[in-house]
């Protein structure tokens, strides 16, 4: 079973006359448990991909399915409701609150998901944990590096123990040493606890963790394949 | 998300941003501090005037000649002789009035007085020996005037501070004469100062027994006035009664239109005076209140701009799983929080402020003012500023819930 499937997948930009296609029909599955990257020279319609599939922005054209149901279904308040539960984001600009702890940073989303407060504690700190950063709890986003950033925002993604990780040029903003512990970090999380990864990014390093690279190229699929991980030497299989 | 969260959640973004916070309630607070300052200071007003009217007698009943005016375009109220002697008796005469404990006749005007050489123009006011006693005007030196005086139309007068001090700065005046229309009048008594704020300022007086100030002051026959007393509270409605039946009969007058007296109370003193002043406040209160709305444009226009600046927020919010309504409820409760939060400031400084002022009004000007805490204008303060943080904070808060994730992800 596929965890996401898009067919025909289209959208276009429309601005008063000129309309702009930046995806001009793909069709895949994503299945559950897998590591996938998509690159592709900029303008190749990465970032519009991650938004939708992420449920941020909705297609103008084709459809797609997540969990086996046409997301063109759901209601404004359902498609909060998923971002909330099941999809984590990673931005390249991390996009931490600011004059905020990291605690309260990691506990944004449980703020939304109905779980009782008692929790809010226990679930923060174990995610933080998870990136490794227990000792700069009570720290601000501006006392913390890039590379600590990112892991905040990692914290964040994963606390409400989402299906699936989107992470949108993670490394982007960073050094080539910060942003390889936080690829190992997401290399972690998806080894030992199972999250669907997708990966946006243009650096070959970052892309040597992923199991499946789908190549864009003006909208379209270039190339979708499945490869070893250079770094584990594992191949997903289905 | 429960409302004790999305509270928190206003509370913190509201913390973050102190500065523009305190910046944005200033109007409301001044807003709410002016209503809170009307409303406290023209109660104290009302209440140290109307005292004032109160310390002239609750029973005393005022006769006064010529037609009244029966509204606000009748201003053909003409001042007529039609109170004489002959009235007085009438009104005298227990038969007639039964509850009419005091009567007295008075005439009133303005003429000048001579001292060596200095002149002052005072109001001569003419009575009989019980004016101290009904308007409470005891002399603080020598003698009040006595009914022997008013028999025998004595030269006698009783001074105000104000007339000795014009009269003759360096020295009292008590035993001395004192020149008015060609005539030596000997004072025989001075008043105690009363202060420029009583209701009948007895300072710039020169009182007299009625029948001189009739036959050698003015050269007249009639009274301005005749200042009656009910034995009791309870009896002044039918004494005005029997007062105006009394007059009508002596007069021939059979339709009450037609009447060429009046009748006052202090009740409708109290009345009138009471109506001027509430009305006086609710409009100096509304007044301030305008202020409050544009308290509240300062306030959705900060909070515009709020929304503007952290597009990047809403959308990593909406990212995180944040619905359309979660975060019109944080605006909406961050404008709210912020104008109820400044109609209590408000209400602090205005009681604060009401305060400092009654305290300064009793001890300096040595008035008899109280400070009230005006419950319903405090109340109706953080009302309307919470209702005006409601409306002004709705738009900005559509516009923020309104934002799409991506776009405002993306917004630097």
């Amino acid at each position: 079973m596929s965890l996401m499937e898009v067919r025909n997948l289209e959208m276009t930009y429309s601005d008063e006359d000129v309309a702009t296609p930046v995806l001009r029909g793909l069709t895949f599955k994503i299945t559950k448990g897998e590591f996938v990257t998509i690159m592709g020279p900029s303008g190749s319609g990465k970032s519009t991909l991650l938004h939708i599939l992420g449920l941020l922005e909705r297609q103008s054209g084709g459809e797609y399915f997540f969990e086996d149901k046409q997301t063109g279904e759901y209601s404004e308040d359902e498609v909060a409701r998923l971002r909330n539960k099941k999809l984590g984001f990673v931005f390249q600009s991390f996009n931490l609150l600011p004059r905020t702890t990291v605690l309260e940073n990691v506990k944004l989303p449980l703020l939304y998901s109905g779980i009782k407060e008692e929790m809010w504690n226990s679930m923060a700190r174990k995610a933080i944990d998870a990136v490794g950063l227990s000792h700069r709890l009570d720290f601000e986003p501006s006392q913390l590096s890039g590379g600590e950033k990112q892991r905040v925002a990692i914290a964040r993604a994963l606390v409400n123990n989402p299906e699936v990780i989107f992470a949108d040029e993670p490394t982007g903003n960073l050094d080539s040493k910060s942003g390889e512990i936080v690829m190992e970090i997401i290399q972690k999380l998806h080894n030992e606890m199972g999250h669907t990864v997708i990966l946006i990014t243009h650096e070959s390093y970052t892309a040597e963790y992923a199991e499946r690279i789908i190549r864009l190229r003006d909208g379209l699929v270039e190339s979708d394949t499945k490869v070893l991980n250079r770094r584990t030497g594992k191949l997903f299989q289905k | 998300m429960s409302l004790y969260h999305a509270i928190k959640i206003s509370l913190a973004g509201l913390k973050t941003n102190k500065m523009r916070s305190a910046l944005t309630i200033l109007g409301i607070v001044i807003g709410v501090t002016a209503i809170i300052m009307v409303v406290s200071l023209g109660q104290g007003a009302k209440d140290l005037i109307l005292g004032q009217i109160q310390g002239i007698g609750a029973r005393t009943i005022g006769i006064i000649p010529g037609r009244q005016p029966k509204g606000p375009t009748d201003v053909l109220a003409t001042l007529t002789a039609s109170l004489k002697e002959r009235d007085l008796v009438a009104l005298g005469r227990k038969e007639n009035v039964p509850h009419a404990a005091d009567i007295m006749p008075i005439v009133f005007g303005s003429e000048t007085a001579y001292y060596e050489g200095e002149t002052y123009r005072p109001t001569i006011f003419g009575g009989t020996e019980l004016m101290a006693d009904i308007y409470d005007a005891y002399p603080e030196r020598g003698r009040n005037i006595t009914a022997d005086d008013v028999r025998g139309s004595a030269d006698v007068v009783v001074l105000g501070q104000t007339v000795v001090d014009k009269l003759s700065p360096d020295h009292d005046l008590f035993g001395e004469r004192i020149k008015i229309k060609g005539r030596n009048f000997l004072v025989i008594g001075i008043l105690p100062k009363k202060g420029g704020a009583s209701f009948i300022n007895f300072d710039e007086m020169a009182l007299m027994p009625y029948t001189t100030a009739q036959n050698y002051i003015f050269g007249i026959k009639h009274f301005n006035r005749i200042a009656m007393r009910a034995d009791s509270e309870a009896n002044v409605s039918s004494t005005v009664e029997d007062v105006k039946t009394t007059l009508r009969e002596l007069h021939g007058i059979t339709d009450p239109d037609k009447d060429d007296f009046g009748v006052e109370t202090q009740a409708d003193a109290l009345k009138t005076v009471g109506t001027i002043l509430n009305t006086l406040t609710v409009f100096l209160a509304m007044v301030a209140a305008i202020s409050l709305v544009v308290g509240g444009v300062g306030i959705m226009n900060i909070m515009l701009v709020s929304v503007t600046d952290r597009t990047r927020e809403i959308g990593l919010r909406k990212a995180l799983g944040a619905t359309n309504k979660n975060i019109l409820t944080q605006f909406l409760l961050e404008a709210i929080i912020l104008t109820g939060v400044g109609g209590i400031v408000g209400i602090l400084l205005g009681a604060g402020l009401s305060f400092a002022i009654s305290l300064v009004i009793s001890n300096v000007f040595g008035l008899a003012w109280n400070f009230t805490f005006p419950i319903g204008a405090a109340f109706l303060g953080i009302i309307i500023s919470t209702i005006v943080g409601l409306i002004f904070g709705l738009y900005p808060a559509r516009k923020a819930a309104a934002k799409s994730p991506i776009e405002a992800l993306r917004y630097e």
